[in-house]
């Protein structure tokens, strides 16, 4: 949707009515800024509690030097921040098709479109920030309008991906109708028959296809009644592509195709380090993983991502478990994967260990899986028998197989 | 934390914490012990990675990220399927009674929006970020922005009026 609001009159005073709405709201900032830095203390000495006690932290302090002891405070900090750019695209495994030109994009839209005349063609390529993109003045004989394409990813099944092909409803922006289909593979299309001001001051039609696939490519399209978005009279009573014709549009394979040839990042701006919010949350996604109807948990980190645990209970004793999941370790694989490592077929590499806690109560045995994909991408799990480190055993084993926590480690759905 | 450091993220934490708060209280539509412990949230994130977070360009746009995906992940926790407080914001007397009524008008419809498209709100409109950049301050997508935002913004018209100035203020 290649509109953007920001400067109507609306907008403008909402701004400044913000602004002057908020300036009445004051607290104790000391009061605040005191008890902020409690909070981070304390989620710090939790940190460290939980993972400086078992094997596993041990283990990568060997090659790392306090990579599990979470943001801040070890070494690897930055790698973190790498991981806003590696982490989240699962749709780009096969190797990178050939870029897509800006000129190739404009072409590719002519041919797509009926019979007509075409001027004032622009576009982007598939290597050229912030992606592609490719727009042009289209006449099929009753009047200019303007066409844009825009290409770029979401994440597969995620809310944006949903936002992006759900109706907005109609109490919210007005439209003359909208639609959301589902083609054949998957697809997800909405069609929405909209106004390119919602206020209608001038009563310019925009018309937008929003085409999601299951792997993640996002199409959209655009069509108006007037030759340019803004700022041109409405030369035809609507755009030239009916519904169908814009699903259509939207749906064919070019567009994909361009997508895949987008380099990775390009469709995001530039990583930004972030401390926790952009992996998935650890502890939620282990509880989705184990065993259904098995355990009970009685502790979890929150939604923190990178480093979570729980403590979980199958009725024989408690066990916490607890995930690392880190975008770069390729500059400590050697330390962490011995000879001896498992290599899996497309080139994982899986150690496995088996040892007594080194910090944990009487009898407390930590058990680890530790698995690195051939970009860096790892995923260690450690399961100690006892309800925290530091606390005596609880039971014999851990709860968990050592099967079922290399099952855990391999799941994609860290990588989501 | 090495003394050094500590200082500069008390000072940070200092000049930071007003505008963290006033943030807040626009996200949380003027619930403020909400806000505070947001904020409170916030600063201890941000004082677990400081060594990173100093090092950034924009410390302080990096904390204001984390204030919103603190805020959004405290909404999740609360109720997936919760779609806006309807509870009166708490206003505060700023003493001389001036603006009030803007400020409740403006709080509370803010209040009937749900939670992201306020947050896309706040940070477009309060915070003056563009779509890219709330788009990255949400973890969500451009297209997915524009639509929350015209649909906060209808939303909004419908609620204050078109003439927002009119309407809101005495």
């Amino acid at each position: 949707m290649p509109f953007d609001q920001h400067g109507t009159p609306f907008e403008e005073r909402l701004s400044a009515d913000l602004r002057q709405a908020v300036d009445a709201f004051d607290t104790d900032r000391l009061a605040l800024v005191t008890a902020g830095e409690l909070r981070g203390r304390r989620r710090l000495l939790l940190r460290r509690r939980a993972a400086v006690a078992g094997g596993v932290a041990s283990l990568a302090l060997v090659g790392v030097g306090g990579a599990l002891l979470g943001p801040g405070t070890g070494s690897s900090a930055h790698r973190d921040g790498a991981s806003v750019g590696t982490g989240r695209h699962t749709a780009t495994a096969a190797p990178t098709p050939s870029p897509v030109s800006g000129d190739q994009m404009i072409r590719t839209l002519e041919g797509l479109l009926p019979k007509g005349r075409f001027s004032k063609a622009e576009a982007r390529g598939t290597n050229d920030r912030p992606g592609p993109y490719v727009q042009l003045v289209y006449d099929d004989g009753k009047g200019a309008a303007a066409i844009s394409v825009g290409l770029g990813r979401v994440e597969p099944g995620s809310d944006e991906a949903r936002a992006t092909t759900e109706c907005p409803r109609k109490v919210f922006v007005h439209y003359d109708a909208c639609s959301t289909t589902r083609l054949t593979g998957g697809s997800v299309v909405m069609v929405l028959q909209g106004y390119e001001y919602p206020d209608r001051r001038v009563d310019t039609k925009w018309w937008s296809a929003e085409l999601v696939t299951p792997e993640g490519h996002h199409v959209s399209v655009s069509e108006w009644n007037a030759a340019a978005e803004k700022g041109a009279p409405i030369s035809r009573a609507e755009p030239p592509l009916s519904a169908a014709q814009l699903r259509k549009l939207a749906a064919a394979g070019a567009w994909r195709d361009a997508i895949d040839a987008m380099p990775p990042d390009t469709h995001k701006p530039a990583p930004q380090p972030t401390a926790t919010a952009d992996s998935v949350a650890i502890a939620p996604t282990l509880s989705s993983l184990l065993p259904k109807g098995v355990f009970k948990v009685s502790e979890d980190s929150g939604d923190d991502s990178g480093y979570g645990y729980l403590v979980l209970d199958d009725g024989k004793g408690k066990n916490f478990v607890q995930v690392n999941v880190q975008a770069d370790m390729s500059d400590a694989e050697g330390d962490l994967f011995g000879s001896d490592a498992e290599v899996l077929a497309d080139g994982t590499k899986v150690a496995t260990h088996q040892v007594p806690s080194e910090k944990g109560g009487a009898g407390a045995v930590m058990w680890t899986v530790d698995t690195i994909r051939t970009d860096g991408r790892r995923v260690v799990i450690g399961e100690l028998n006892s309800g925290a480190p530091n606390e005596d055993a609880t039971r014999k084993t851990p709860a968990l197989t050592m099967g079922q926590l290399r099952e855990i480690a391999l799941s994609p759905k860290w990588w989501l | 934390m090495r003394q050094a450091r500590a200082d500069e993220y008390a000072e940070f934490a200092a000049v930071r914490a007003g505008h963290l708060y006033r943030s807040a209280c626009l996200l949380t539509a003027g619930d403020t012990h909400l806000a505070e412990d947001l904020v409170q949230e916030t600063l201890g994130r941000l004082y677990v990675s400081w060594r990173r977070v100093a090092r950034v360009e924009n410390p302080a746009g990096y904390a204001q990220t984390v204030l919103m995906r603190t805020f959004l992940t405290h909404q999740r926790r609360r109720s997936s399927t919760e779609r806006a407080t309807d509870v009166l914001p708490d206003v505060p007397d700023d003493g001389a009674g001036r603006d009030m009524p803007l400020r409740l008008t403006l709080l509370e419809a803010l209040a009937r929006l749900p939670a992201k498209d306020r947050a896309v709100v706040v940070l477009r409109y309060w915070e003056d970020r563009s779509i890219e950049e709330t788009a990255q301050a949400m973890n969500a997508s451009s297209a997915a922005v524009r639509t929350r935002c015209v649909r906060a913004l209808g939303r909004l018209r419908e609620l204050l009026g078109e003439d927002l100035g009119e309407y809101a203020r005495p």
